[in-house]
């Protein structure tokens, strides 16, 4: 962000100009994949309500989702904080995430499949009529203005 | 010059001990600035404390508070509240509801044929009505009494409620109409037409807070961000408390949170040691634990006025608020005070920048204090409102 925005002048601050920049820094992040964390397409869950009447809403939550579309089923570390009987502890750990991992695995995978594809064809759907009403909107503009010059000449 | 010098307000409860609720509030605090400057105040209200049970809980009759006749009347109780809440239900749920469903909305409200006589019983003895807010059944019937007289504040929000014929047929039935913040009027001259002649913004006033003398203050952490009221969904809290868990996660900056008011706090477990729970505190110690704070967040989209960032900015603490909601946002960017964030990324921007740049931050705060001076002292407020009065 420029710091020249984030002048404090004799008029007071200009807010609207702050967030227009801090508008412009996150355009540009997300584009570098800074925002594309699991973690915020889930803290979003609450804040999906509030755009139902956007326009931006269907583009914004399609973001979301793809965040936090697929089910992390990959091996993690496992530690034990408690240093008492720690590695005891870690072995077992493993031992359990071993046989869940086993009975699981097929189970997520399949979900992380569906899950996609199902992305894949809400993304697809939005997409094409998205594109379908941006060009009946032209073809009505281009109407109106015909209709207009018609009744004028 | 106040031509209105006998003045009724009307509200469905009386903001009174536990009874808090922003329009209530309002409602009392204008009444008694209109007792405050000479004018005749007489306040009618139902015995009910409870807004969802409208149980009769106070005894019917007079009492005085700060200068203010006020008069309690029995809630009737042959509400048929399942019906009410069918209506309210199929009205929540699509925007535009059957014409049966606002009938059964209305009738099945809250009502009191005691309060509805006396107004028409005293129809002579009141020079203006103000009444609100506009979602009670009490205030619907109410207006139709005297409209020519009744001056309507109605609290709106962007909501189901807001589309409904019946209040649009208030709006249009009503002499003048108070709003509380320029957004607001706006939104009812988008619906329902209002012409500018009959709506005026006037709002709540605030006392000063001396800062100085809040010395007394609670446990606080060192360093922190603030959220004062109901804790809820309609609120935002929750979103809140995902957001800053999030950044907590992301930025690795130990910043923590702040809770002061009512109802359980919806958070995630990991953010739980970084939650400082205060609820209800004194007026005071929470003007404390506001002007301590980085900035008062409020995620609420549905406010007609915002009263809490208000008393923030009274405090000298910037605000950082939910661009959908239009009121707040006009608030920041009216008096330079505050941020406004859509989603989580401009959110951790916009909380990155406040807590990197103290000097921007402090000058934030100061510029919302210099706002609320001159726009909602209550010798301004009560001057507005004296003029949508008189008009």
């Amino acid at each position: 962000m420029s710091d020249a925005i984030f002048q404090i002048g004799a008029d007071g601050i200009d807010t609207e100009a702050i967030v227009a920049e801090i508008r412009a820094t996150v355009a540009q992040k997300t584009k570098e994949g800074v925002y594309a964390d699991s973690r915020i397409g889930r803290a979003e869950r609450f804040n999906l309500m509030n755009f139902k009447n956007e326009e931006d809403f269907l583009p914004f939550y399609l973001d979301c989702l793809k965040d936090a579309v697929f089910v992390d089923i990959n091996d993690f570390e496992i530690y034990e904080r408690r240093a008492r009987l720690a590695r005891p502890l870690v072995v077992l750990k493993k031992y359990i995430w071993k046989i869940l991992k086993f009975y699981t695995y097929r189970l997520w995978s399949q979900q992380n499949q569906v899950n996609g594809l199902l992305l894949t064809a809400v993304e697809n759907i939005e997409t094409r009529y998205r594109s379908k009403i941006s060009a009946l909107e032209k073809r009505v503009a281009e109407l109106e203005q015909n209709a207009t010059g018609n009744s004028g000449s | 010059m106040n031509t209105a010098k006998r003045i009724a307000f009307v509200c469905p409860r009386f903001a009174e001990g536990g009874t808090v609720g922003g329009a209530e509030t309002l409602l009392r605090n204008l009444a008694t600035q209109a007792a405050k400057a000479g004018q005749q105040v007489t306040f009618l209200t139902t015995c009910a404390t409870s807004h969802v049970s409208w149980t009769n809980t106070l005894p019917p009759g007079r009492k005085s508070f700060d200068g203010v006749d006020v008069h309690f009347f029995p809630v009737d109780q042959d509400r048929n509240e399942g019906a009410f809440l069918h209506a309210q239900q199929s009205i929540c749920s699509q925007r535009k509801a059957t014409l049966d469903d606002e009938a059964e909305w209305v009738d099945n409200g809250v009502h009191s044929s005691e309060l509805y006589a006396h107004l028409d019983t005293h129809r002579e003895d009141y020079d203006r009505i103000i009444m609100g807010p506009y979602l009670f059944g009490l205030v619907y019937k109410a207006s139709t009494i005297i409209p020519e007289k009744t001056v309507l504040v109605p609290c709106l929000h962007d909501e189901s409620f807001a589309y409904l014929d019946c209040t649009r047929n208030l709006f249009e039935r009503v002499r003048t109409i108070m709003f509380n913040a320029q957004p607001e009027r706006a939104l009812a001259e988008r619906l329902f037409n209002v012409p500018r002649e009959k709506s005026h913004v006037v709002g709540m006033g605030l006392d000063p807070v001396n800062i100085k003398a809040l010395t007394d203050s609670p446990m606080l952490p060192p360093q922190y961000i603030i959220y004062c009221g109901r804790r809820e969904t309609m609120k935002g809290t929750p979103l809140l408390t995902d957001y800053l868990t999030v950044f907590r996660q992301r930025t690795g900056r130990d910043i923590r949170i702040v809770f002061t008011g009512s109802g359980s706090i919806e958070a995630p477990d990991i953010l739980r040691s970084a939650i400082t729970d205060l609820g209800f505190v004194s007026e005071a110690h929470k003007h404390a634990a506001m002007a301590g704070a980085v900035a008062f967040c409020h995620p609420s989209v549905n406010e007609s006025l915002g009263i809490v960032i208000l008393e923030s900015w009274l405090c000298g603490t910037p605000v950082l608020v939910h661009a959908i909601s239009d009121v707040l946002r006009d608030h920041c960017a009216r008096s330079g005070g505050g941020l406004w964030f859509r989603n989580y990324p401009e959110f951790e921007e916009s909380l990155t920048l406040m807590l990197d740049r103290k000097d921007l931050n402090q000058a934030m705060g100061e510029a919302g204090r210099k706002y609320v001076q001159e726009e909602y002292s209550w010798e301004r407020v009560t001057q507005k409102m004296f003029h949508a009065l008189d008009a």
